[in-house]
């Protein structure tokens, strides 16, 4: 019953027009009148030209950034301990950078499994917003449930924000390829970049580690201002960044879960507030 | 209690990595799979995760700032907190653009830590 409903006919075909003028292959689906049932499908479902032009784009500014920010990391995972090894493991299977962060302090202040799962899990609950936008923008006739879960574990801010922008000038077929272009080839350079930084982080001065590591907090903070879709989640950024810190002075271990908690409980509770009064003028 | 070091088996590491960081992670990639279509992104409920994933990502950030680890703690927190704040208000001032808190975040930095390796302790 889902397969039937997930394909999303209606829009997916008036993006399909849009983007046929400009690609000179038309897809025959896009031909066939809508009826909300699931499309007849002629050929291969993806259209995998596109995925060494998304493998491409690695060489633009967020893809280097986001390697950047994989060399500070690399030094933290040195100066924890961690064996290279299981640095070349988790650094793709994770694929997100706040779950990496608090892995890795969880793993140095030698806390239990049950302190870090969960926070692992709430520092990464953006994937999920993140997903459900992708989803609509990548999926077209013959998409079936697992391509999109498999997918999705390449999910992640620097290739959806990328993906998300270039998506109206690919063709729908096209998109999952790009996308996991895109994904694959960050994946493999940032795994390269922190397998390498690992092995030289001691050659590195201080004053360029330090550099580095700031990457880190500068990147997020800006993609995610820029990517937030209610201004509840502009409040949000700024109540975490503020409640963190305070949450630490009071309870050192907790400042991550229990300020990211607060925080956005009172964006939430401030953005319903604003609705109120907007309902009642 | 179970920790990253509790058995010595060469593959323990490995697992523990697996339940305690991957496998909470892909959970939420998974469930975005399976929630699309069946829950509508404008609802109240999806602004309340939106708010609360960005505060916990934002507290990661905080945390670069106000209590770093490695080459970043040798530097002043007024110096991590002034260059964090004026890149920040640099990038909502110029259009915000990707570039623009890089490069003035990381100027400031680098900047204040060579001055600082030049006149040690003279500010703060």
């Amino acid at each position: 019953m889902f397969k039937f409903r997930v394909l999303g006919v209606a829009k997916p075909l008036q993006q399909r027009e849009k983007a046929g003028s400009s690609a000179p292959e038309t897809d025959p689906a896009s031909l066939l009148p809508s009826t909300g049932a699931p499309l007849p499908r002629f050929g291969p479902v993806y259209d995998w030209a596109w995925f060494p032009r998304g493998a491409r784009n690695l060489f633009s500014l967020p893809s280097l950034i986001l390697c950047s920010a994989f060399i500070g990391f690399g030094g933290i995972v040195r100066e924890v301990g961690i064996p290279p090894w299981q640095v070349i493991f988790m650094v793709p299977a994770i694929w997100a950078l706040p779950s990496h962060l608090v892995l890795v302090a969880g793993i140095a202040a030698g806390a239990s499994f049950l302190t870090i799962a969960p926070a692992v899990a709430l520092a990464a609950m953006r994937m999920m917003p993140m997903t459900m936008a992708l989803v609509p923008e990548i999926r077209v006739a013959g998409t079936k449930r697992w391509h999109l879960l498999l997918v999705s574990n390449l999910v992640a801010i620097t290739a959806w924000v990328h993906t998300l922008q270039k998506a109206q000038e690919i063709p729908p077929r096209g998109r999952l390829p790009y996308f996991t272009g895109f994904a694959l080839a960050n994946m493999l350079a940032v795994t390269t970049t922190a397998a390498v930084v690992y092995s030289v982080a001691a050659v590195f001065p201080p004053i360029l580690m330090a550099g580095l590591y700031f990457l880190t907090p500068l990147y997020f903070a800006s993609t995610i201002w820029n990517t937030a879709r209610f201004k509840a989640e502009h409040l949000a950024l700024a109540f975490g960044f503020c409640f963190g810190p305070l949450v630490a002075l009071v309870l050192p271990q907790a400042n991550i879960l229990l300020g990211g908690l607060l925080g956005g409980v009172f964006a939430f509770l401030a953005h319903l507030t604003v609705l109120k009064r907007q309902r009642v003028t | 209690m179970i920790t990253y070091s509790s058995f010595d088996h060469s593959v323990w590491p490995f697992l523990f990595i697996l339940i305690a960081g991957v496998l909470p992670t892909a959970v939420w990639r998974w469930a975005g799979v399976f929630l699309v279509g069946n829950m509508d992104e404008h609802s109240q409920a999806m602004v309340l995760v939106r708010c609360i994933a960005t505060a916990l990502v934002a507290a990661v950030i905080a945390q670069f700032v106000f209590a770093p680890t490695g080459a970043l703690a040798q530097v002043p927190l007024w110096l991590r907190a002034a260059a964090a704040l004026i890149a920040f208000a640099a990038f909502l001032i110029a259009g915000r653009r990707l570039l623009v808190p890089i490069l003035v975040g990381e100027a400031i930095l680098i900047a204040g830590i060579l001055y600082l390796e030049v006149f040690p302790s003279t500010l703060l």
